[in-house]
């Protein structure tokens, strides 16, 4: 369920926009955040909040890629697999996280920790392989890179399940 | 204006013309997908590519997204260009499915015959293709996504030019699709064009799904019979049988499109219930027999009562050919009454639309689109016009401003459309005088014009949507040979016998009636109680004139000859074992033939051309041109 103070609020941000698709990224955004992904139900509030049709939504959100219509895990790991990363070798790179996360490309891994999604480009083209987790972005990836990166990102989420 | 040279060819252009459509006004015709006219480009297909070989720019360039300028020598058929267009239709071949000889399109597929002009014929892409789920999108249209060639051309007409929201494009990249939200009904209420518009078989019209190739389809210019607006249409028809409307174009009337209602309405032309024979006192007879028992029961009619108890009654409905033959059948016979109207409202109602248009206050639909203020007073173009709303639409794109006048003009027929609007309480509140084209689409009525006249005092043009496919022609006749309402002329108590021709006749209207004839193509209470019944032609069996709400004259060809549809006759009596000429059911005649032999068993002269002395100017009216303004 998304609470009326989260839709009031994400109105409000509608309402001070210059035009309320200029707002649409913002609000799902927001919704994502407070659902893990944006659920139908999340799309048929934004379409609400946005004086949008779901289909009008649902179009931003599918060409988004850091709009997730499908449940994810915690934390979605974003490969690159466009060109100038594939020239420095993200396949192998790729091929590691699929056999570390035990997922397929797609996938969620067994305990929920981690979503695997090959992206096109992720601007940081200068630093292949690269990858994005979270708002965090990594660079000049090697095999051992990623598994220090992985356990680093295990703990975190170990520990900020501890504090809960 | 830029001059350049297209394939040796030297013209002058206007600055702004894109050179596919230069290159078209001097007979080249460039391939694409995604430019339309009325949609403008999109630059989404590739497949327009031009080789610039001089001037300002050269190199491949997509032709619909390069205006001309001065001094480009354009080649269509350089060995680059040819070979760009042959790699980007092998690449939209990659995903399409090879399942032309199922595809409803087959044949009328743009892909495919541009797959066929660039030769592509062999498979050299390994890999798979990619697909979709369909989705059920109503009755009416078929959703086949895998065929999909990402031209764009359905969404930027469904959301941008007819602004509906129900209909998109998702994803991106190799996972694009067009669809809804979740399955259902499309909401538009010009869902249909998006067959007529797809350039391959996304989209195919689902009632006429795996009847017919194109090359099979009787087909002929016609019009749209559902309301005044009369916009073109192209009926296909096989085996006698009406299988769909496309709209066809006409810059001054639809456009390229159509709406809905013309598209997909019940039109009644394969009704198992219509009435194909002609009946004598309920029993099938033969033309013959009940023409002459018509002219008898006339004639005796005559003796008892006199030539003034008769009326003839015309309808909207009825073609210009039989409304006018029905005037002169009212004034060979010295009839009582001629009517062409019903009620006395309708007919009022009707005179004050030929009243109040002339040359200077009639506008076409294209003109619609022009217009920078528009009131809808009083009306629900959903009902009365559902095309005139887009061109509405169009105008607001522009820039328009659009008023709701009055309490009978709902919201909800803009928000089809998704137009803002401003509602004000009369017409009277709208500054129509600060406006540079100012237009007024409002409900006929007979009673109560002053607004409207000071709204063309304020410069305002009008239109009328009207309640039939020649309402107009029937409120002219009216006034030219004095008609009066079929209520009015009933009321005076004198008339007691009826000739009505493809007029709704009310069934309390009939009490006092002692001879009925009744001739129409749809089952009715009257027909059921008349004495003598004749079968007519739908508007796709015959040849004829409609006058559209801003007197417009527009002619329409036969597309197909009645009768039976072979689809639902019974297998078990098949072959029929009766011995004739014209197909089974292909009895109906056309309302102005039906008259004019009435006429002559009568003793009038026999009729040969059904358009004469005033109307004799229509005669060679084009049925592919724009129609002919008679105001």
């Amino acid at each position: 369920m998304i609470p009326e103070s989260l839709k009031n609020e994400l109105k409000a941000r509608v309402a001070a926009a210059l035009t309320n698709r200029e707002a649409a990224v913002d609000v799902m955004k927001e919704l994502q955040s407070h659902c893990g992904w944006l659920s139908d139900e999340a799309v048929v509030a934004a379409a609400e909040i946005l004086g949008l049709s779901t289909l009008q939504v649902e179009e931003l959100a599918t060409f988004y890629e850091l709009i997730y219509r499908r449940p994810v895990g915690k934390r979605v790991i974003h490969v690159c697999d466009s060109i100038s990363c594939w020239s420095c070798g993200c396949d192998a790179i790729l091929a590691y996280l699929r056999q570390n996360l035990g997922v397929e490309p797609g996938g969620t891994s067994a305990d929920g920790c981690f979503t695997l999604v090959p992206c096109a480009c992720l601007g940081n083209c200068g630093e292949g392989p690269t990858m994005m987790i979270g708002d965090t972005l990594y660079g000049r990836l090697t095999e051992e890179r990623v598994a220090e990166i992985l356990e680093a990102e295990r703990k975190a989420l170990a520990s900020s399940n501890s504090s809960n | 204006m830029p001059k350049l040279v297209i394939d040796t060819i030297e013209l002058e252009v206007p600055a702004g013309t894109l050179i596919l459509e230069a290159a078209r006004s001097v007979g080249i015709m460039i391939p694409h997908f995604c430019y339309h006219p009325a949609l403008g480009n999109a630059g989404a297909c590739r497949v327009c590519a031009v080789k610039l070989i001089d001037g300002p720019v050269k190199g491949i360039q997509m032709s619909c997204m390069t205006p001309v300028q001065e001094g480009m020598v354009v080649s269509t058929t350089d060995a680059d260009a040819v070979a760009m267009r042959r790699h980007v239709i092998e690449w939209l071949m990659i995903n399409h499915p090879h399942d032309c000889p199922v595809c409803d399109e087959g044949g009328e597929c743009l892909l495919q015959d541009y797959t066929i002009a660039a030769g592509h014929g062999t498979r050299r892409y390994q890999g798979k293709k990619r697909t979709h789920s369909n989705q059920y999108l109503g009755e009416h249209v078929q959703h086949e996504m895998n065929r999909c060639i990402q031209c764009y051309r359905c969404v930027r007409f469904y959301q941008d030019f007819a602004g509906g929201t129900d209909l998109g494009v998702m994803g991106r990249a190799s996972t694009i699709y067009y669809g809804r939200f979740c399955e259902g009904s499309l909401e538009s209420p010009f869902s249909g064009n998006l067959p007529d518009l797809c350039p391959t078989g996304v989209y195919t019209d689902k009632a006429a799904r795996f009847r017919a190739r194109y090359w099979d389809y009787d087909m002929a210019p016609s019009l749209c019979p559902h309301c005044s607006l009369g916009c073109a249409t192209i009926p296909a028809a096989r085996y006698r049988e009406l299988l769909k409307i496309m709209a066809r174009r006409n810059d001054a009337v639809n456009g390229w499109f159509l709406c809905d209602r013309g598209r997909f309405a019940d039109h009644g032309v394969n009704s198992p219930e219509r009435p194909r024979t002609p009946l004598l006192d309920g029993r099938e007879t033969t033309w013959d027999e009940a023409l002459a028992v018509l002219a008898t029961r006339i004639g005796e009619l005559f003796v008892s009562h006199g030539p003034g108890s008769l009326a003839v009654v015309g309808s909207p409905r009825l073609t210009l050919e039989g409304n006018y033959q029905a005037a002169l059948l009212a004034e060979f016979l010295q009839a009582g009454a001629l009517c062409y109207f019903v009620e006395r409202d309708e007919a009022a109602a009707a005179s004050a639309v030929v009243s109040l248009l002339t040359g200077d206050t009639a506008v076409s639909l294209a003109e619609v689109e022009q217009a920078d203020c528009i009131a809808l007073v009083e009306c629900d173009l959903r009902e009365q016009g559902p095309m005139l709303l887009l061109a509405v639409r169009q105008a607001w794109r522009k820039g328009a401003k659009i008023f709701l006048v009055g309490e009978g003009s709902p919201r909800e027929q803009t928000d089809s459309v998704s137009l803002e609007t401003l509602r004000v309480p009369t017409l009277a509140d709208i500054p129509l005088a600060d406006y540079s084209t100012p237009l007024v689409i409002a409900t006929p009525s007979g009673s109560g014009t002053a607004d409207i006249e000071t709204a063309v005092t304020a410069g305002a043009k009008l239109v009328f949507p009207l309640s039939g496919p020649n309402t107009f022609a029937a409120a002219l006749l009216t006034r030219e040979h004095r008609a009066t309402s079929l209520a009015e002329a009933l009321a005076s108590g004198t008339i007691k016998g009826l000739l009505a021709f493809e007029a709704d006749l009310p069934e309390e209207l009939l009490s006092g009636i002692s001879l009925l004839a009744v001739a129409d193509r749809f089952p009715s209470a009257a027909m059921i109680k008349s004495d003598v019944f004749l079968p007519t032609t739908a508007w796709v069996e015959m040849d004829g004139t409609f006058i559209n709400h801003e007197g417009r004259a527009q002619r329409f060809r036969k597309v197909m000859n009645p009768g039976l549809p072979i689809k639902g006759l019974d297998p078990a009596l098949h072959p029929p074992r009766v011995h004739r000429l014209d197909a089974p059911g292909g009895e109906p005649r056309p309302a102005w033939r039906i008259i004019a032999d009435l006429a002559e068993r009568l003793g009038a002269e026999q009729l040969v051309e059904p358009l004469s002395g005033r109307w004799e100017f229509l005669r060679d009216l084009d049925p592919e041109g724009e129609g002919e303004r008679i105001l």
